[in-house]
């Protein structure tokens, strides 16, 4: 495994190649509410793990949607993967290289680890096995791979609603990797789990990101900046007040710059 | 006194003069009346008593097709309302589509199933055919609404995160709205059946099939002693239909297990 942070010390952001993520004077609002973001340019590099720290109701999980392509903003450009994102109806694909893990998850309870797992694959299937659940074998194998990895190969057909909450995680990650994404957009990412299975899930996370995964995840929780951030943003309703290279910053400042 | 508490007061009388008004147009405040009615539910019911066993063999033929006619109907129903119900999902499909697509589920509902039933007898002729597709369409109107409620109930969050994979609105209804959903459409198809049961036992009324042709015989021939057999073989079918319907709920509903 890298060293965490190795890349965050390298030096400023553009020295890194592209963007994986650039967004300039983003604007949104829910239809009659108030702006949910004023303004916001993030820039993301690929290779790379930002962290987008902010109060409850600062915008961060309606950042990631925009990013996602689940909501389509009022103002100002997105571009994702060098492309310009313009989010499309409900008949609309999105792009599988985006991987989106919302704050809640959103597995399909009723349906089993693996076949949660392989859900990640549909967009490069067919119509006619989607339906029929004909999943090749390859995919199988790839899919109980990176289950094995995240150590819950044990509960391949156990329903979801079984799992516990650390279990139900490793299942969202592994269905995010099955996208084989080059972006991960994590909301909330380790929120509800205990010390140690945050660190052996980061550790699994930054390991993918060693191979060339960009990651942009939200928390609360400071040490996981300190541990695994190479660039961190805060959000203060809507605006973004810090960005800067996790090196440069220090839990006392992040701290008064949330909550003030 | 202000006008609303003026409001609040007279309300109540209002609803009295109207009770009295309509309690009297519909014939129930006339005492002779009343007094005649007392007298015959007193004749019919000894004429009832004891139940007439000598047409047990033809009420059980008949109660057998009454059932048949509510199990074809719920399928025929549930065949036709699950996929119009999934084009009336909002979550799926845009406001023309789905607002037409309930459109044509409520008027369907406006029709009683008896109507329904008359309609196929005048256009398949009498019998068992006629009452299966009148219970059908009745079933339709009203399982395609609690279908499609059912469907928009499915998390927001779990229809994000699948959606995200990149997949087609078919695919995302195969692996996410039915396998979250599949649950509540078991509980609404059982109570359904239930409710067919009981609607095909009068669909004979109107020469559609089933044990109310002979109930409605038995009536017309004062032959109260048959009709209170086939009443009592009624009773005792949908008592064991609401039973086994409940054993089958906590088979196939195990989140509605642990949960009571
Ligand atoms: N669907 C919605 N409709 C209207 N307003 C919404 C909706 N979703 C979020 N908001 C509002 O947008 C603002 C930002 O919400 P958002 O979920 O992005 O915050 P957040 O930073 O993710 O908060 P948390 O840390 O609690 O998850 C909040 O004020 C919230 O009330
Ligand atoms: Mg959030």
């Amino acid at each position: 495994m890298a060293e965490p942070r190795a890349s965050g010390q390298d030096g400023p952001v553009s020295d890194q190649g592209s963007l994986a993520v650039e967004t300039r004077d983003l604007w949104f609002s829910f239809s009659g509410g108030g702006p949910v973001l004023r303004g916001v340019d993030l820039d993301a590099a690929r290779g790379q793990v930002t962290v987008v720290l902010g109060a409850s109701g600062s915008g961060k999980t309606t950042l990631l949607k925009l990013l996602k392509g689940l909501l389509a903003p009022q103002r100002g450009s997105i571009r994702v993967l060098g492309r310009t994102t313009s989010p499309g109806g409900r008949g609309i694909r999105l792009d599988a290289a985006v991987a989106y893990i919302p704050q809640n998850l959103g597995l399909v309870r009723n349906l089993t680890v693996l076949e949660n797992t392989l859900t990640g694959a549909l967009g490069r299937m067919g119509a006619l096995p989607a339906l029929l659940m004909a999943f090749p074998p390859e995919w199988i194998k790839e899919a109980t791979g990176f289950l094995e990895r995240l150590g819950i190969a044990h509960k391949l057909e156990e329903k979801v609603y079984n799992l516990s909450g650390g279990e139900r995680q490793r299942v969202a990650i592994a269905r995010a990797l099955m996208q084989r994404p080059q972006l991960l957009l994590a909301d909330e990412f380790v929120s509800q789990l205990d010390p140690v299975t945050t660190v052996s899930i980061m550790d699994s996370v930054r390991e993918t990101v060693v191979t060339g995964l960009t990651v942009i995840m939200t928390t609360h929780e400071l040490d996981v900046v300190a541990r695994y951030a190479d660039h961190v943003a805060v959000l203060r309703d809507g605006q973004k007040v810090l960005d800067l290279p996790a090196a440069e910053v220090n839990p006392r400042l992040l701290s008064q710059v949330i909550k003030v | 006194m202000n006008r609303s508490s003026l409001g609040a007061r007279l309300a109540p009388l209002l609803l009295v003069g109207l009770l009295a008004v309509s309690l009297a147009n519909v014939g129930l405040l006339d005492p002779q009346r009343l007094g005649r009615g007392v007298m015959n539910i007193g004749v019919f019911t000894s004429a009832m008593f004891p139940p007439n066993l000598g047409v047990l063999e033809t009420v059980a033929l008949a109660i057998l097709e009454t059932l048949q006619i509510a199990f074809v109907g719920t399928v025929v129903g549930a065949a036709l309302g699950l996929p119009l119900a999934l084009l009336a999902t909002q979550t799926l499909f845009g406001p023309w589509l789905t607002g037409g697509v309930r459109l044509v589920l409520a008027i369907v509902r406006t029709i009683p199933a008896l109507l329904w039933g008359i309609i196929f007898v005048v256009a398949l002729g009498l019998g068992p055919g006629a009452g299966s597709l009148g219970v059908g369409l009745y079933s339709l109107g009203y399982l395609g609404k609690l279908f499609y409620e059912i469907f928009e109930g499915v998390d927001a969050e779990v229809l994000e995160a699948v959606r995200s994979v990149g997949c087609s609105r078919v695919q995302l209804a195969r692996f996410a709205l039915l396998p979250e959903a599949a649950n509540n459409l078991l509980a609404q198809l059982l109570f359904m059946f239930e409710y067919n049961v009981r609607a095909s036992s009068i669909m004979g009324f109107v020469g559609a099939g089933g044990i109310g042709y002979y109930m409605l015989g038995y009536i017309q021939l004062l032959r109260y002693d048959a009709l209170l057999t086939s009443i009592l073989v009624t009773l005792v079918v949908v008592i064991a239909i609401d039973y086994g319907s409940a054993r089958l709920r906590r088979l196939y509903l195990p989140e509605t297990r642990r949960l009571s």
